[in-house]
């Protein structure tokens, strides 16, 4: 199975955009201002500041990647807790003695609700979906965008973005530090294409290739699932080749091996 | 690699489903064939909303495993209920012995999974916890727990994962089920959707001011909003195998609003008319026509707005929902199960709940059973976020 990669985005504190990781993985430290919010223009302002970092993260990435794709193209959102902040909000309306959640809320707090709004946002009437898989949801949403891409000859935008969760249900499920990555895929190589993927299933159980990189810790063991992107994205930016293997639930497994994009 | 093979070599080689009317395939034929809805004054433990709900019954006297036992909620019991009924299990297994576990996947839609557990645990611990010891998230309200579990309690192997697209969720599991065989991923895949009555929905669909007084009324002139159903159930695909066939799908984004569709139903118009196509098929072709229909006044009203586009005003439509209510992320998936069950017993049911058409609604409804042999049976499932999926599923 094999399509083109036409263009990479990220957003994460101290990372907006891929050159900034880049730099980092150059050699730049990795500063992360107090303050940090996603870089996303996509959203309405009035409405962009009732919704939750998590849907404004992966809107920052989408962005990155939306020139290179076409208004029909197909979105797959992966994020293992998607809202978090929405639903502690609505669990806590739920304990008080007379409950009220205030409908915005609740039709935010969807798994597919990033997605959701930025298909408004952009006005993208193609087909998207929204995946999970616990630890492994980066995997499973590049599984289903390849199967998109290469069964519907369709281009995908793939998000893989999750946030950290409140307490206290971060007590239950730590990792730290919002991360949105994201990948334009098509069919066909194009002008812009920045290499070929090839995915196929293996039961390799090859270690995390995270865990192997020069960058900084709070990366490294941040335990987002969506670092598990940062692989993949390092070495496309990088024009690096050879292969690596991206987790499924269970013991399944993809290998994943980057080509120039002037493969057949 | 195997060999990429057509939809239509794929066969769903089982089913099974439990909603507000019983448990799998006699009791939903009894209900379809009646027009005997499943919903009843809501009795949800913290639900102080006067509504009626499709809950699903004898959750309470399963035997969990033991083993498992720490992903035991509300969903994980709606999924066994599913696999213990009409031999599904057996069938399952079978398939699992056949084609080896390695080759045997699942995808499941659900929308809240098993956040009802949580929703206990924050009700007692309050919002600043801590949550009780023996509470897991991987195990219950995440997405994949319900998917987890089944893997779990199975051993299965192949591609998993879930979708989450809101109401349209589990009617995407088929398809990605189906994709993954296509492209030679997994022999058999066990498809569907799970979701469980909770408060979060409760409470948040009524916060919309989109939950019905009454039963809820699909297509009635007097509709008032939707009634909240639970349900599990599992379609189960194999290459080549026997039975029915996913002929063809379809799936767009209304991207006009997180809530409402446009009125003309665009986006739900384009999911059927690329189904269409998919399975090859004219609309005169179609037999039947489940739509999504929750019973509020919007909804409704896009939704045949669509289908008037695409079918003509001729093909009555029906709905499922006032028999089991809507059944949120398992929708698509228990709608599915039982537009083939109305397949295999050989009638096409009515709208349970409409006793006035809308005038205002182009269409013609379905109002009542008629014995009738159906071919091709086209399903809408719609959802929050503006996810629209349609599907058309064919006899053998």
């Amino acid at each position: 199975m094999r399509f083109y990669v036409d263009a990479i985005g990220l957003s994460a504190p101290g990372l907006d955009g891929v050159d900034a990781l880049q730099a980092h993985l150059a050699g730049a430290p990795l500063e992360i201002a107090e303050e940090w919010q996603p870089l996303q223009t996509s959203l309405p302002a009035r409405q962009a500041r009732r919704l939750s970092v998590s849907i404004r993260s992966a809107a920052a990435a989408a962005e990155q990647i939306d020139p290179a794709l076409p208004s029909n193209a197909g979105w797959v959102f992966a994020s293992s807790t998607g809202e978090g902040d929405t639903l502690h909000a609505i669990l806590s309306a739920l304990c008080e003695p007379e409950v009220m959640i205030q409908p915005l809320r609740f039709q935010n707090a969807v798994h597919n609700a990033a997605q959701g709004q930025w298909s408004v946002a952009r006005g993208a009437t193609g087909p998207a979906t929204s995946i999970a898989a616990f630890d492994a949801s980066v995997g499973a949403g590049l599984l289903k965008a390849t199967m998109q891409v290469v069964l519907e000859r369709q281009t995908v935008g793939l998000v893989c973005f999750d946030t950290p969760l409140p307490p206290p249900l971060h007590q239950k499920r730590a990792f730290e530090m919002q991360m949105a990555v994201a990948f334009a895929l098509s069919p066909e190589p194009g002008d812009g294409s920045l290499c070929s993927l090839t995915v196929e299933r293996t039961n390799d159980q090859a270690s995390d290739p995270l865990e192997t990189m020069t960058l900084d810790p709070r990366i490294i063991q941040s335990h987002n699932p969506a670092s598990r992107a940062i692989p993949l994205l390092a070495r496309i930016a990088a024009g690096d080749r050879g292969s690596l293997i991206m987790k499924l639930p269970g013991t399944a497994r993809l290998r994943v091996q980057l080509g120039d994009a002037t493969d057949a | 690699m195997t060999q990429r093979i057509e939809l239509s070599d794929i066969g769903i080689i089982g089913l099974t489903g439990v909603s507000a009317v019983g448990h799998g395939k006699a009791a939903h034929l009894t209900a379809m064939r009646n027009g005997q809805s499943g919903l009843s004054p809501c009795t949800f433990p913290g639900a102080d909303v006067p509504c009626y709900t499709g809950a699903v019954e004898g959750l309470e006297s399963i035997d969990f495993p033991s083993a498992l036992a720490s992903y035991d909620n509300r969903a994980t019991r709606l999924s066994l209920a599913a696999l213990e009924t009409d031999g599904f299990a057996q069938r399952l297994s079978g398939t699992i012995e056949r084609w080896g576990a390695d080759r045997v996947g699942i995808v499941l839609g659900t929308s809240t999974s098993g956040v009802e557990r949580l929703e206990r645990d924050y009700r007692i611990s309050g919002a600043e916890g801590p949550l009780s010891a023996d509470y897991s998230i991987r195990d219950n309200n995440d997405h994949q727990a319900v998917t987890a579990f089944l893997i779990d309690h199975l051993g299965l192997r192949g591609p998993s994962y879930t979708i989450s697209t809101a109401c349209s969720s589990s009617a995407k599991a088929i398809i990605d089920g189906a994709q993954l065989i296509q492209l030679g991923l997994a022999d058999a895949v066990l498809t569907g959707g799970v979701d469980s009555l909770c408060l979060t929905s409760i409470y948040g669909f009524e916060s919309l001011e989109l939950v019905s007084r009454e039963q809820c009324r699909p297509f009635d002139v007097s509709r008032s909003g939707l009634s909240i159903g639970e349900a599990a159930a599992f379609l189960l695909l194999e290459r080549r195998g026997e039975g029915p066939r996913l002929a063809g799908y379809g799936e767009s984004s209304d991207a006009t609003s997180m809530s409402t569709p446009p009125p003309d139903g665009a986006g739900a118009a384009a999911a059927m008319r690329q189904a269409l196509s998919m399975a090859g098929l004219q609309p005169v072709d179609v037999d039947y026509l489940k739509l999504h229909a929750t019973a509020t006044p919007i909804n409704d009203a896009a939704e045949t707005a669509a289908v008037s586009a695409v079918f003509g005003t001729t093909v009555p439509v029906a709905s499922f929902k006032g028999l089991i209510g809507h059944t949120l992320g398992a929708a698509g998936a228990i709608e599915a199960v039982m537009s083939l069950y109305a397949m295999a017993g050989g009638f096409a049911p009515g709208s349970a709940g409409c006793q006035t058409p809308d005038p205002e609604i182009e269409v013609a409804v379905r109002m009542s059973t008629t014995e009738t042999r159906m071919t091709h049976v086209l399903n809408n499932a719609f959802g929050f976020g503006g996810s629209n999926c349609s599907i058309i599923l064919s006899a053998a």
